[in-house]
């Protein structure tokens, strides 16, 4: 099932929720993750509720997952420095880290990469600032996900694909968004994978029980 | 010597009113030209040739279809107006992608019909399957809200 991994429906954007759900049933997704929703579905795709943790100190963030952090939301966390970051991957209770293209340039190093490969934690690739920006601006953003995708080969940490759309307007199909991806050096195959990870984030492969 | 062309259709959200062709065809141009840049915009050579209905036919240089169909899908807007592109079909002849077109068309209502919602006084336009479009009524800054039936219903 194809995920979009972050959209912000009305009334932080001009779509409302149902209309979003039914122009991504559409364009092919099967599910769109929606922060502070109720889980449900509209229209045959599933609504998938999550946390955004925009906090800079670690303790709050441990805090917000003590307090809101629960088994059916992903908990997905804004990326500040790189000693935040590292704190934040070893964290437990985190699917996602998110708004990585904001930080500075060194702020998602290789131990970064390695912890969030080793914790099964995803980092977000934020289609927005691509559509939106032009010029300098989406030259850096490019040039952070061209880093991110040589880390992803070395780590292979879960990867995750959001349009962080307020409105119909900013969502692009699963087709188009592994078109955009090429231009970051992102293959076809690591992009259908990344638009499946919210899936496996929220029910991750546990180990083997023999039942009988 | 005549070069190879390929023409590729566009779906155009939201599919009225129809952008005008010139601002369409600046804006895909813009668009090819701040991603791959000058050099590779004069070698794919995308041109809009006609839009209207909810669709837009892009001709290019074949071999360069996939280059333009990306810089479609990073299309934002046209002159002030938000606008998506989402390409639906590439075809060698334009003979096959206006038979594809006829296929596709939309059949959402012209007219627009006066709504409260909010408290404030909208424009809406319906289209089959529960979408309604909602355009606030005014001359400036109008807001543009995407709704379904059922969140009309709702209220």
């Amino acid at each position: 099932m194809d995920t979009d991994a972050c959209i912000h429906p009305y009334p932080a954007g001009n779509s409302s929720a149902r209309r979003m759900a039914l122009e991504a049933g559409d364009l092919g997704f099967g599910g769109i993750v929606i922060p502070g929703a109720e889980p449900g579905e509209y229209y045959g795709v599933r609504i998938i509720p999550a946390i955004i943790i925009s906090e800079t100190d670690i303790r709050k963030v441990t805090g917000q997952i003590r307090k809101r952090g629960n088994g059916g939301n992903l908990v997905l966390v804004d990326a500040g420095d790189n000693g935040f970051n590292r704190a934040i991957l070893a964290q437990k209770g985190i699917h996602g880290v998110r708004r990585i293209y904001r930080t500075p340039r060194n702020a998602f190093d290789h131990v970064c990469a390695r912890l969030a490969g080793e914790n099964g934690i995803a980092v977000d690739i934020d289609l927005f600032p691509l559509l939106q920006e032009k010029g300098v601006i989406r030259q850096k953003v490019l040039s952070r996900y061209n880093d991110l995708m040589r880390l992803h080969s070395r780590y292979s940490f879960p990867l995750t694909i959001s349009s962080n759309a307020s409105s119909i307007l900013d969502l692009r199909s699963p087709d188009e968004i592994r078109l955009l991806c090429t231009l970051f050096g992102m293959d076809k195959e690591d992009t259908s994978r990344a638009l499946q990870t919210v899936g496996t984030l929220l029910s991750p492969a546990g180990p083997v029980t023999v039942v009988s | 010597m005549r070069e190879k062309k390929r023409y590729l259709l566009a779906r155009i959200e939201p599919p009225l009113p129809d952008p005008d062709p010139k601002e369409l065809y600046f804006a895909v141009l813009e668009s090819v030209t701040s991603l791959f840049g000058d050099a590779a915009a004069a070698r794919m050579m995308p041109v809009v040739i006609t839009c209207g209905a909810g669709y837009a036919q892009i001709r290019c240089i074949r071999g360069y279809e996939e280059q333009v169909r990306i810089a479609l899908a990073a299309l934002a807007s046209v002159g002030e107006r938000r606008i998506a592109l989402h390409p639906v079909a590439t075809s060698g002849t334009l003979f096959a992608l206006r038979r594809r077109i006829a296929c596709l068309r939309p059949d959402c209502e012209e007219a627009l019909l006066p709504l409260y919602f909010r408290e404030k006084e909208y424009m809406a336009r319906r289209y089959p399957g529960q979408k309604v479009d909602l355009l606030e009524k005014g001359i400036k800054s109008q807001e543009l809200l995407f709704l379904t039936q059922e969140d009309l219903e709702e209220l």
